[in-house]
């Protein structure tokens, strides 16, 4: 190239260079599109699909987890990273876990304690910002439920009564239908036998005394033996 | 605009005040407080324009949009300790950032803010600004020699090269300039008058950059390198010389170097202004407006070619200043002096 060809496509690339630059520029100003995440004040979007350590799932029913204190999870972490100890709580049927300790700088995210799981009370989380003063630094991860723990156990407590009670109420009905079944059937055996010699009123009054308390009686008969089952 | 071209004259501080000893300090104290103002304010914009060229934010965090950030700087860089080498040698190590400070100064008086009032007219005003400019030479090279450090003295060292060999161009362009001053402006007032080259053109309604343009292009370009701006700040070129002459001060010693680098951005951008943009010649606002909207929009200018170009090599330097512009400002010149002799 020539002297003069080689300043004027010098210059044309200078020209050319600073309107990209300008053009950054006025993207910045103008339309507000820096590409700083402001980290503290923002947090960032994560990927739908972003595993990070392992969590307890909060059910929207009963506001608390699941976990039934199996040690599933424990026994088949393939880096000895869950510790859990639970048991048996007056009142309600299920076990319940009272401290479940998870050593996140252990844990290789490798998703075999979800595949065990029982009741399905794990997931991954979404913390990316973790950080801890030394080596052996542990999470409970039942810490966030343990104030409403009492409060779980109660309601499930009632829950699990009212629902004995309603139980033996139901019980106690088929039971009581089941007698006056019994009883209308006598009756009606015994007026049948009466009937023969006897006037037409008598045995017309009280079939329809029995019908529909039989028909009572054996739908509740159903739905108890539903229950049961 | 009643005056004729050659009996203007602008008031000085001295005429003003009536008494030189007292209208010295105070001069002095307008022009220390304004550019610690315009340094606080440069570094800010600096950093401000280099983020959003990269799309980033800059500065936020201390003060509205982060303005005070500098100040914040400033006061850490007066409060630290400043550490002095051993095997360094003493008189040029202390002496070299007051050289670098002192000049920049003494120049800012020359300038004609306005029309009416200036803090210095002399006749020999341009002469008078780049001879303080060739002063900073001597204060890098003493910095880079003084320190005893093998990067500190490569930096002085590529730095003399570079700002000796683009003072010529420089000085040559604006000679051009003042040429066609002396042609317009009679020969009572003095081409080298930096109050009266923004006059003549106040006067005669026309800016030099459009009887000038090569010489602007080639004053601008070479301004940049007298500044040690990138794409020509090879004296400093931290990824290859640590911090070039500077290397080795630290707290108000370097800050004394930073605020001589950016004072000289706004000298060489206010030369510019009253040699090729009319000084503050503009129509509606006053004077010291347009002068410094101006001034400042080439300093703009500067910042964004420094955060689109990237540096030279040392070869590449030297090749455009010899080959290119020397040449070219010469030729300008020559074409100029024919010019006027003919018309």
């Amino acid at each position: 190239m020539g002297y003069f060809a080689k300043l004027f496509s010098g210059s044309k690339s200078l020209v050319s260079g600073m309107g990209v630059t300008l053009k950054e520029l006025v993207g910045t100003t103008a339309q507000h599109k820096a590409v700083t995440l402001q980290y503290p004040k923002e947090k960032p979007v994560l990927a739908p699909a972003y595993r990070s350590a392992i969590k307890l799932i909060r059910f929207e029913e009963t506001n608390s987890h699941d976990c039934v204190a199996c040690k599933a999870c424990e026994r088949i972490c393939p880096s000895f990273c869950i510790k859990l100890d639970g048991g048996k709580v007056e009142g309600i049927k299920k076990k319940r876990v009272q401290t479940f300790e998870m050593d996140f700088a252990l844990c290789s995210l490798c998703g075999l304690c979800l595949d065990v799981c029982p009741t399905a009370t794990l997931e991954y989380s979404k913390a990316y910002d973790e950080a801890g003063y030394n080596r052996d630094w542990r999470v409970d991860l039942v810490a966030e439920f343990r104030d409403y723990e009492e409060e779980f156990i109660r309601k499930q407590r009632a829950i699990e009564e009212a629902a004995a009670a309603e139980k033996a109420l139901k019980a106690e009905q088929a039971k009581a239908a089941k007698e006056k079944a019994a009883k209308a059937k006598a009756a009606k055996e015994a007026a049948a036998k009466d009937a023969a010699p006897k006037d037409d009123a008598a045995p017309k009054a009280a079939k329809e005394d029995a019908a529909p308390k039989d028909a009572s009686g054996a739908n509740d008969g159903h739905t108890d033996a539903e229950d049961k089952s | 605009m009643s005056q004729s071209i050659t009996d203007y004259a602008p008031q000085t501080i001295t005429e003003l005040v009536g008494n030189p000893w007292l209208a010295m300090p105070m001069a002095a104290g307008i022009i220390m407080g304004a550019l610690t103002v315009n340094v606080l304010m440069l570094v800010w914009a600096e950093r401000k324009v280099s983020a959003w060229i990269q799309r980033r934010m800059g500065p936020t965090e201390v003060g509205p949009y982060g303005l005070l950030q500098t100040l914040a700087d400033m006061l850490k860089l007066i409060s630290k300790q400043l550490i002095t080498p051993a095997n360094i040698d003493k008189p040029l190590y202390h002496l070299a950032p007051l050289m670098a400070f002192a000049p920049v100064v003494g120049a800012v008086a020359l300038f004609p803010v306005s029309r009416d009032y200036v803090l210095l007219d002399n006749d020999l005003g341009l002469l008078f600004v780049f001879a303080l400019g060739g002063m900073a030479v001597i204060a890098i090279f003493m910095a880079g020699w003084g320190s005893n450090n093998k990067y500190a003295l490569l930096g002085a060292v590529r730095s003399v090269a570079q700002n000796i060999s683009y003072e010529i161009p420089l000085i040559l362009s604006a000679l051009s300039v003042v040429l066609v001053v002396n042609a317009m402006g009679g020969s009572t007032a003095s081409g080298l008058n930096l109050s009266h080259i923004a006059w003549v053109q106040s006067h005669e309604h026309v800016w030099f950059i459009l009887l000038q343009p090569l010489a602007a292009i080639i004053y601008f370009i070479s301004a940049l390198a007298e500044t040690n701006r990138a794409p020509f700040d090879i004296p400093e070129a931290e990824s290859e010389l640590v911090a070039g002459f500077h290397t080795e001060y630290s707290g108000m010693r370097f800050s004394l170097f930073f605020f001589s680098e950016y004072t000289n951005m706004l000298i060489v951008s206010m030369l510019a202004v009253v040699l090729f943009l009319g000084g503050w010649d503009g129509p509606l606002l006053p004077g010291p407006a347009w002068f410094f909207l101006k001034s400042y929009a080439l300093i703009f200018v500067m910042m964004w070619v420094r955060w689109t170009f990237p540096r030279l090599r040392f070869d590449q330097l030297m090749t455009f200043c010899w080959t290119v512009l020397i040449p070219l400002s010469i030729l300008n010149l020559l074409a100029t002096a024919l010019a006027i002799s003919v018309l």
